[in-house]
């Protein structure tokens, strides 16, 4: 068994054996004007029922192609899957039409997005568009559907669901909007849900009560969740693990703490340096920009940034391999991990 | 803080957006986005200006600059007053008094290059020397903010974000200002790309004796840049201090619930953190609340902060707090 295809998942306990969602060696690209940019670049990672995985990166690193192509949106013709496989529940998604992986999408699995407002349409009553689904889907009727609607924003905590059911989303702030978003993932009790960037566009103190209340939510509901963002202190309370990504590559991946404290790739070491924190007089930033995807660098994509380059670098790609002497579900892609540990405890 | 005369200095500023009616555009209201703001800052300093959306924060930038009309109240340079001054005088403050702005891909005309950018200013303001010398200026500039000096001629849209900010500070230091105004300058880069602009900012500051007005949303980034520290809640400010003093022992409740609101990125290393969750949303700056605009999300609002305005004085420690009952135990914790 290769080492990048090693299941990190935690299963659920008492239930099926196998991750919720799997998915390996996935690989997309994008056809522009300019040719062809590879967005996700052999990316494996699991995501076991229950469990909280933070997908972390900058912009451009494949986070979000990563979870379009496993919502079955990614945008075509440009995009396109060159290999790998999505598997939720066992069964393989890339094998089965789209049509397939939509139905399975706001019933087992329900995404959130970034900014409400976009998502949430301007001319339909909140309360039609948290129901929708179940009316779709179960058949259920009009009345239902909207008794269904009115539970959901109360477990969401919007204030006085009875008369808020029939207002339009322009009607609600941006931290209640996302909070309508939350409700009508969450209404079909989805098993996996999919958050990405789901606190980015709101003010820090609404930003501290929707992360909360995700957590809440994924704590009473038991169902997976997947945390995309940028920004690495939101989902630190959260999260149980991170899968770090660099221009469409996991670089780095493991107990969240594990990777915080022990970053085992120059890429994480360099991101924690760059955050401010309030003691340092001074940040240590990564030097250089991220690479153009359309011409990324040989051998290991960070190496031009890296101040741990070595020949071998320049040629060979690292692989993802257990941290040296680090736990088992800590994973790094650097031919010099041990080197870069080494530098932390310094 | 007794010193020598601030660089800038702000008194009682309001600012003020007509509400008009849909029909006969009649005035037929207010939004108060800036009620009554008053700081100073030294030269050679930072301060942060903190607060959510529609706080006012960017709205004193703009109103500072004369991008707004201010309502009422005074903005002084080095004394002077900006709105009372002739036009040779404004010519020369708008020359020091520059800005630099939260998206370098709006905020920079695709169709100029980058030498064009860079000297835009000095066709309008004199003192910057014959036309023939400008490019060597434009190229030490671009090496000064970290650019490569040879991009001169390239457009816009051959830099990355981070690039492209740059272009934006060598655009504002082109100038040879004494305060620049940083409106969510580093917001919207990538974390790893931000520091590398902050530390930028930082020595530009320490070599040319810049002083800033920092503006931004992200606590932890304003912590690390700036001396002092207002913080704004619907239009005015709630808090005002020394970055230690307002970070480690703020008094204001809003500002209590706003640090507590920081994600962190190491939360086992501290414990002790507890978070306040602050109940509803901002009211709306059309309609504030009576007295104490934060009142109504208040966990120490009693019927007093209804009716009496609570002002910007020191009342615990060593800063100013706009909460009547800054000094009343039990305060809700601080942070860390």
């Amino acid at each position: 068994m290769r080492l990048a295809e090693r299941p990190t998942g935690t299963a659920a306990p008492g239930t099926r054996t196998g991750p919720l969602l799997r998915v390996q060696d996935l690989s997309v690209s994008f056809a522009t004007g300019s040719g062809r940019l590879r967005a996700v670049d052999g990316v494996s990672f699991d995501v076991g029922a229950g469990e909280t995985v933070a997908v972390l990166g900058e912009s451009g690193s494949g986070k979000s192609v990563t979870a379009q192509t496993v919502m079955g949106l990614l945008p075509r013709p440009a995009g396109r899957i060159d290999g790998g496989s999505v598997s939720f529940d066992g069964v393989d998604l890339l094998d089965r039409p789209d049509s397939y992986t939509r139905a399975l999408c706001g019933t087992d699995i329900a995404m959130i997005f970034q900014d409400p407002l976009s998502s949430l349409n301007p001319v339909f009553r909140v309360g039609t568009q948290i129901g929708e689904t179940l009316r779709r889907r179960r058949g259920v009727s009009r009345r239902k559907a909207r008794e269904h609607a009115i539970e959901m924003m109360h477990r969401v905590g919007i204030p006085a669901p009875e008369k808020r059911v029939d207002d339009y989303p322009h009607q609600f702030s941006g931290g209640m909007r996302q909070r309508v978003m939350i409700a009508m993932a969450l209404s079909m009790n989805p098993r996996l849900v999919i958050a990405d960037e789901p606190t980015t566009a709101l003010d820090v103190t609404v930003q501290a009560q929707i992360m909360s209340l995700l957590a809440d939510l994924q704590r009473e509901e038991g169902m997976a969740l997947v945390l995309i963002t940028h920004d690495l202190g939101v989902v630190a309370d959260v999260a149980d693990r991170a899968i770090l990504m660099y221009a469409g590559r996991v670089v780095e991946t493991g107990p969240i703490r594990e990777v915080y404290d022990h970053g085992a790739h120059p890429y994480s070491v360099g991101l924690m340096g760059s955050l401010p924190t309030g003691d340092q007089d001074r940040l240590t930033p990564i030097t250089g920009a991220p690479p153009d995807l359309r011409q990324l660098p040989t051998g290991c994509s960070f190496h031009p940034r890296c101040a741990f380059a070595t020949d071998r670098c320049r040629t060979e790609e690292p692989v993802l391999r257990p941290a040296p002497d680090r736990p088992q579900a800590h994973l790094t892609a650097c031919h010099h991990a041990e080197e870069v540990l080494a530098d932390g405890i310094r | 803080m007794a010193s020598a005369e601030p660089l800038l200095s702000v008194r009682d500023l309001h600012t003020t957006f007509p509400i008009r009616s849909a029909l006969l555009r009649r005035r037929v209201g207010g939004i108060q986005a800036v009620a009554g703001v008053s700081f100073d800052l030294q030269a050679g300093q930072t301060l942060g200006l903190v607060g959510e959306s529609g706080s006012g924060k960017s709205t004193v930038a703009r109103t500072i600059i004369g991008l707004e009309q201010a309502a009422s109240g005074q903005v002084l340079f080095q004394g002077q007053d900006f709105a009372a001054a002739g036009r040779a005088q404004t010519r020369r403050l708008r020359r020091d008094v520059q800005m630099i702005f939260q998206d370098p891909y709006s905020s920079l005309n695709p169709r100029r290059t980058v030498a064009e950018l860079v000297s835009e200013g000095w066709q309008v303001q004199p003192g910057f020397g014959p036309r023939g010398t400008w490019r060597a200026s434009v190229q030490e500039l671009l090496e000064r903010v970290g650019l490569n000096p040879d991009h001169l001629d390239r457009y816009p849209h051959q830099f990355s974000g981070g690039q492209r900010q740059r272009i934006g500070i060598a655009r504002a230091l082109a100038m040879s200002p004494k305060l620049i105004i940083c409106d969510e300058a580093v917001s919207a880069l990538d974390v790893s790309i931000q520091a590398q602009v902050i530390n930028l900012l930082q020595d530009l500051q320490r070599d040319l004796g810049l002083t800033y007005l920092f503006i931004a949303h992200d606590l932890s980034v304003v912590r690390h840049i700036s001396d002092r520290i207002a913080v704004m809640y619907l239009g005015r400010i709630v808090e005002e201090g020394t970055r230690d003093e307002v970070f480690d022992r703020p008094t204001h409740p809003y500002t209590q619930a706003l640090l507590s609101a920081i994600p962190v990125s190491h939360p086992w290393r501290m414990p002790s953190r507890e978070r306040i969750v602050l109940a509803g949303d901002v009211p709306s700056p059309a309609d504030p609340p009576s007295g104490c605009r934060f009142r109504t999300r208040c966990p120490k609002a009693r019927d007093r902060c209804a009716v009496e305005v609570p002002a910007l004085e020191v009342r615990l420690g060593e800063h100013a707090s706009a909460c009547h009952f800054a000094a009343v135990e039990p305060a809700v914790a601080p942070t860390a």
